[in-house]
């Protein structure tokens, strides 16, 4: 069965105009990892105050009557569960299951994306941002890093996918 | 020894600037008050025209869950209580200018009647029951001849509870967020609206729950409609009432308010709703879900801005 997706290049545009008027509407570009980070920074707070306060990281997030989920990204990203829920009702993509090639099994593919997005994850904080925060938000508004971090992210990807393509083909 | 002059009753904490004395335990109980109405209201309106076969989940299946859910809202609503061992003192008395009154007295009715009602199709959706009893049974069947006549008096009975759980606060006039009319017809709409939604996650035809989404979006429309009200109203008041309103329109609340309430328990499972009724898959409990999140969330927003709001300034 064909399944309905969008043209990239026009989802492509599509993602640009969201970008720009999420600039006009609240002054502030896209971003993902900086939610997930949020959503850390509440946890840890909550299981470890005191390890919260003392840490150079998380201090700067949490403690002194901030909320750390009180972020225009956090409701941002609420935002794109909505989206993407809706698309994909429209789509009759509405579906709960794991997306893999044939060649390797639903476990493998899910074990090695969660390796995959945990080292994002960390990688994203090292560099200060995400694809989303840092590359396409950066390079919108011109910032020499946004290039860099683009660059640095889909340059690794395509030099070193030779080597772990079996992990998904 | 720190020597300090009291000036005014203000300083006291907690009086100001933010009286916070009701937790969660008020606006759970103002959900499931208003669930329980709108489950028993849809409930006796099938029964009345005749439909219990037709709609198994609203009139039968559905209202087997208000005694326990009351019974769970009654526990919260004494929790906060601070004397919790002279509640029956509501009942030596009727006032009719106090909703509490109006409260204690509609709830003394309903309960029980609940579990009657309840009772009543206890045979129907359990076709192997057996009652033990004789005379229960004997009962019950008397009942059943009357339920017509019961249905009435819930459906009466249910607008009442509905409308009540939104009095409560707006008879509360030193806080002028609650000081509107629109909140018994705003928490009706709501609570009936919470009542669609659990009998479209209880029911199993298609039937029925496209009826009651049907239902739901015209009471979502409503719903939106006395919000815009509401607002209005407040921003055309004097300037307590229009400071209470900007608690939403760029205060603290606004937030929450229109991304949890508005957007996320009104618009969105409304969207779904209709694309639901145009054939496109999706899973109707989402929609349900996120209906009955809104109405918990408008309670705890309502409650907590209520408290927020203050004549002096």
């Amino acid at each position: 069965m064909k399944t309905k997706y969008m043209n990239p290049y026009l989802a492509g545009v599509l993602l640009g105009l969201v970008l720009l008027s999420a600039f006009y509407f609240t002054g502030r570009g896209l971003g993902a990892s900086g939610a997930v980070k949020s959503m850390v920074v509440t946890a840890v707070e909550t299981v470890a105050p005191e390890h919260t306060a003392d840490s150079g990281f998380y201090s700067k997030y949490a403690g002194d009557g901030k909320n750390p989920m009180k972020s225009w990204l956090v409701f941002e990203v609420l935002g794109v569960l909505v989206g993407g829920f809706l698309s994909g009702a429209l789509a009759g993509r509405l579906k709960l299951k794991v997306e893999h090639h044939p060649n390797i099994t639903s476990k493998k593919r899910l074990i090695l994306a969660g390796i995959g997005g945990i080292l994002f994850g960390y990688g994203s904080q090292l560099g200060r941002g995400c694809t989303s925060g840092s590359a396409l938000t950066g390079m919108a508004v011109l910032s020499l890093a946004g290039f860099v971090t683009m660059m640095a992210i889909f340059g690794t990807a395509f030099a070193l996918a030779y080597f772990f393509r079996r992990n998904w083909i | 020894m720190i020597e300090e002059i009291i000036v005014s009753g203000r300083m006291n904490p907690e009086i100001d600037p933010y009286l916070h004395v009701w937790g969660w335990e008020i606006p759970f109980y103002l959900f499931i008050g208003g669930l329980v109405a709108g489950i028993l209201f849809f409930s006796a309106l099938y029964t009345i025209r005749g439909k219990e076969n037709e709609y198994p989940s609203a009139v039968k299946i559905a209202p087997m869950f208000t005694p326990i859910l009351l019974g769970l809202g009654l526990s919260a609503l004494l929790l906060d209580l601070s004397h919790k061992l002279y509640f029956w003192q509501l009942y030596t008395n009727i006032r009719w200018e106090s909703p509490m009154s109006w409260g204690a007295w509609t709830l003394m009715i309903i309960y029980p009647l609940t579990i009657v009602w309840s009772a009543l199709w206890v045979k129907d959706v359990f076709p192997k029951w057996n009652w033990r009893y004789q005379w229960l049974e004997e009962t019950i069947e008397t009942i059943r001849q009357y339920k017509r006549q019961m249905a009435w008096i819930l459906m009466v009975l249910s607008i009442i509870l509905g409308m009540y759980t939104g009095i409560l606060l707006s008879a509360f006039n030193a806080r002028p967020f609650w000081n509107t009319a629109i909140l018994g017809p705003l928490f009706l709409t709501s609570g009936l609206s919470a009542g669609a939604a659990l009998i479209m996650l209880l029911s199993k035809t298609t039937k029925e729950k496209h009826l009651f989404a049907r239902i739901d979006l015209m009471l979502i429309g409503t719903e939106l409609f006395l919000i815009i009200h509401l607002f209005m109203g407040l921003l055309a008041g004097t300037q307590v009432h229009i400071e209470a309103a900007k608690l939403f329109l760029g205060g603290e609340f606004t937030n929450s308010f229109w991304i949890f309430v508005v957007f996320g328990g009104l618009i969105f499972p409304a969207t779904l709703e209709i694309l639901e009724l145009r054939k496109i898959k999706i899973p109707h409990y989402i929609s349900a879900i996120l209906v009955l999140f809104g109405s918990l969330a408008l309670r705890f927003i309502v409650v907590d801005a209520g408290q927020a709001s203050r004549w002096l300034y």
